[in-house]
């Protein structure tokens, strides 16, 4: 099979896996009417039960879930997400959630480069000072890192970070929001780091950074220890081989055999990793998001499920799906390129 | 005359049994699975015997309603808590409490303590039950292959391409609040990993010599699989739930920390930390006890997952 063909394979696969995706929330969300009732945003307090009565029928919330799948898929083709719950204004969906999703996507980018400049250099280390003392430390770090439950980490930030160090008088970081001052840069990208920098003012971007950092760390501790795991695995793999063997044999020095030659075949599934991370991360790190109080879309999500709202979890889980599945397909790509060994 | 079958069984499972010898043998060299696997068994017989040490009834807030119903002479001074701190017992109450009191009075200890077998129950049952239906799922996969393999596969891919925690949370939402529901919003998401693991084992032992002896021989397909082919390929299964145990119990508890939880008094070690998340800062042991209860568990099990696959792994054995 040829890369293109196996890209143009994936991506069919791709639309098949959204619409189940979509099938299966659509009769999760609306198959219970309880729970999310998809005619909330449409009703005031002062209508009366006939009226109700009225916008349900109008929009077909009356109909079998079948016939409103097929009507939200209409509306969706047709660009329209309908509208979001009380906590969002009832105002479109999509608009909601791409006025979130830049705070998220910061959050995301700062935790990634986080992991890895802490995961990379612990995970060769361990490798080449296997079973040593090093190699314990890292792995404890490591296995506590996902031991950790996020929301309990964040907290004992906060409480350090910012209470106790407030209480001595330290100077601290803030412990939620995405930024503390009233936006006084123009709204370029939506997120405050990068849009303080492009309307150059120092004291916001700086503002915003120090937001940044607990919740970034929160998210990189608990995950710089697979990445570093991963990286001790298959640095140990590729030290075992032959060709390692002969750049030692040839009097190469130490450094020069692991930086050059091993880490380069060793990073590949690192790559994986922290490509599939991201994606992730993308989706709003929900428990993070909530105790930080960042403005992402993990925490609108949060609110949605509480608050019933389906039309906003269909379009959440379907972006989501999107990019985890989009990942994976990079991820594979980029093996090709990463390894020429590898064919499709 | 005498069985065929019965003297093949007999050497294959023997040769098991050596093998699980071994692999205890080469865990007891490593300091970090012995320190792991005590922590462990520590925590699964105080699950075991937490309703013996601890009254159970203890969890039922005592006192009147409100938000803090303790007796008057125990917290309240000026209108306010004074102090509720770990190891402080207040004017002359009665009893010591090592790790304070929550916003009900309640020990935090003997809440932690009744608390821990509730979230080891759930994750036994999530993962045991995860890893049955994906290894189930993933076996017929690998070993039927064609129409049905592709079948799986797709649906796998589906619930690997959710959010879990969002997918659980609607899920949860939708039910209402009780652990089984709880339970079955976590077994919905853990179990395509394993469909994909145990796939991948069966794949490469199906083509294996001894399948194809045993087919000769005249083995049913389903005696092959149950009885040789998955015993066989068990043990990254075993590597997996093992691994997953930890977080299970982070993430169950996790959404009991969001909110999920059937009443707000369950000791439930998430929930305890909910409870204690309304007072962030001025009883902050509310959340740090609980979530270091919850670390230990995690990382005592991870640290054995975390062995037994190095153990197990064949590159490294022998």
């Amino acid at each position: 099979m040829r890369l293109y063909e196996y890209v143009i394979r994936r991506l069919i696969l791709m639309i098949f896996v959204l619409f189940g995706v979509s099938i299966i929330v659509f009769y999760l969300a609306r198959g219970f009417p309880a729970a999310f009732d998809p005619v909330a945003p449409y009703v005031t307090p002062k209508m009366t039960a006939e009226q109700i009565a009225e916008v349900r029928r109008f929009h077909g919330f009356d109909q079998p879930l079948y016939l409103q799948y097929f009507f939200w898929l209409r509306n969706v083709l047709n660009g329209d997400w309908g509208l979001a719950g009380i906590y969002a204004q009832g105002q479109p969906v999509y608009k909601v959630f791409f006025n979130s999703f830049p705070y998220t996507v910061e959050l995301a980018v700062t935790a990634v480069i986080l992991t890895v400049t802490i995961g990379l250099p612990l995970g060769i280390i361990s490798a080449v000072k296997n079973n040593k003392i090093p190699d314990h430390i890292s792995r404890i770090i490591a296995l506590t890192g996902y031991a950790t439950p996020s929301y309990w980490f964040g907290f004992m930030l906060q409480l350090v970070f910012f209470y106790y160090f407030s209480l001595w008088g330290l100077p601290n970081l803030p412990s939620s929001g995405a930024s503390g001052m009233a936006r006084v840069v123009p709204r370029v990208t939506g997120m405050p780091v990068l849009d303080g920098l492009i309307g150059g003012n120092l004291a916001y971007t700086l503002d915003a950074l120090s937001h940044l950092i607990l919740p970034a760390f929160s998210l990189a501790f608990i995950s710089l220890g697979f990445l570093a795991r991963i990286v001790r695995a298959s640095m140990l793999e590729v030290l075992r081989q032959d060709y390692i063997i002969l750049a030692r044999s040839k009097g190469l020095k130490e450094r020069v055999v692991i930086y050059r030659h091993a880490l380069k075949n060793a990073l590949i599934p690192a790559v994986t990793l922290t490509g599939l991370f991201f994606a992730y991360l993308l989706g709003g790190a929900l428990i993070t998001e909530f105790v930080f109080t960042w403005p992402g879309v993990g925490q609108l999500s949060l609110q949605a499920v509480m608050q019933g709202d389906s039309n906003f979890l269909l379009l959440y889980t379907l972006i989501l799906a999107a990019i985890i599945v989009a990942a994976n397909l990079v991820v594979d790509v980029a093996y090709v390129f990463l390894d020429p060994r590898i064919k499709y | 005359m005498k069985k065929v079958g019965t003297e093949a069984r007999t050497g294959e499972w023997a040769a098991r049994w050596a093998d699980f010898k071994y692999t205890i043998f080469l865990m007891r060299k490593n300091p970090l699975v012995m320190l792991g696997s005590i922590i462990a068994i520590f925590f699964i017989a105080l699950s075991l015997l937490a309703t013996f040490i601890v009254d159970p009834n203890l969890a039922t807030p005592r006192g009147y309603g409100g938000s803090y119903p303790f007796e008057r002479s125990y917290v309240w001074s000026e209108g306010h808590i004074i102090n509720w701190g770990p190891g402080i017992a207040l004017y002359d109450g009665p009893e010591f409490f090592y790790l304070g009191t929550d916003r009900w009075g309640r020990d935090l200890l003997a809440m932690i303590i009744l608390a821990i077998p509730v979230d080891m129950e759930n994750a036994v049952i999530i993962v045991v039950g995860a890893s049955i239906f994906g290894t189930l799922l993933g076996a017929l996969a690998g070993y039927i292959g064609g129409v049905l393999d592709e079948a799986i596969l797709r649906i796998t891919d589906i619930f690997l391409a959710f959010p879990a925690l969002v997918l659980a949370l609607v899920f949860a939402a939708m039910l209402g609040r009780s652990i089984p529901t709880l339970r079955l919003a976590l077994l919905l998401v853990w179990w395509p990993p394993y469909v994909r693991l145990m796939r991948g084992q069966i794949l490469s032992e199906k083509g294996k010599t001894y399948v194809e002896a045993l087919r000769a021989l005249g083995a049913g397909h389903l005696r092959v699989l149950f009885r040789h082919i998955i015993p066989n390929s068990i043990y990254p299964i075993l590597v997996q739930a093992t691994l997953d145990f930890g977080g299970v119990i982070l993430t169950f508890s996790a959404l009991m920390f969001l909110g999920f939880s059937p009443t707000p008094s369950l000791p439930e070690l998430g929930n305890l930390a909910a409870v204690g998340y309304g007072h962030m800062f001025d009883a902050p042991w509310l959340i740090i006890f609980p979530g270091l209860t919850m670390l230990l568990i995690a990382l005592a099990f991870n640290l054995v997952g975390d062995g037994l696959r190095d153990v197990l792994d064949p590159r490294l054995r022998r």
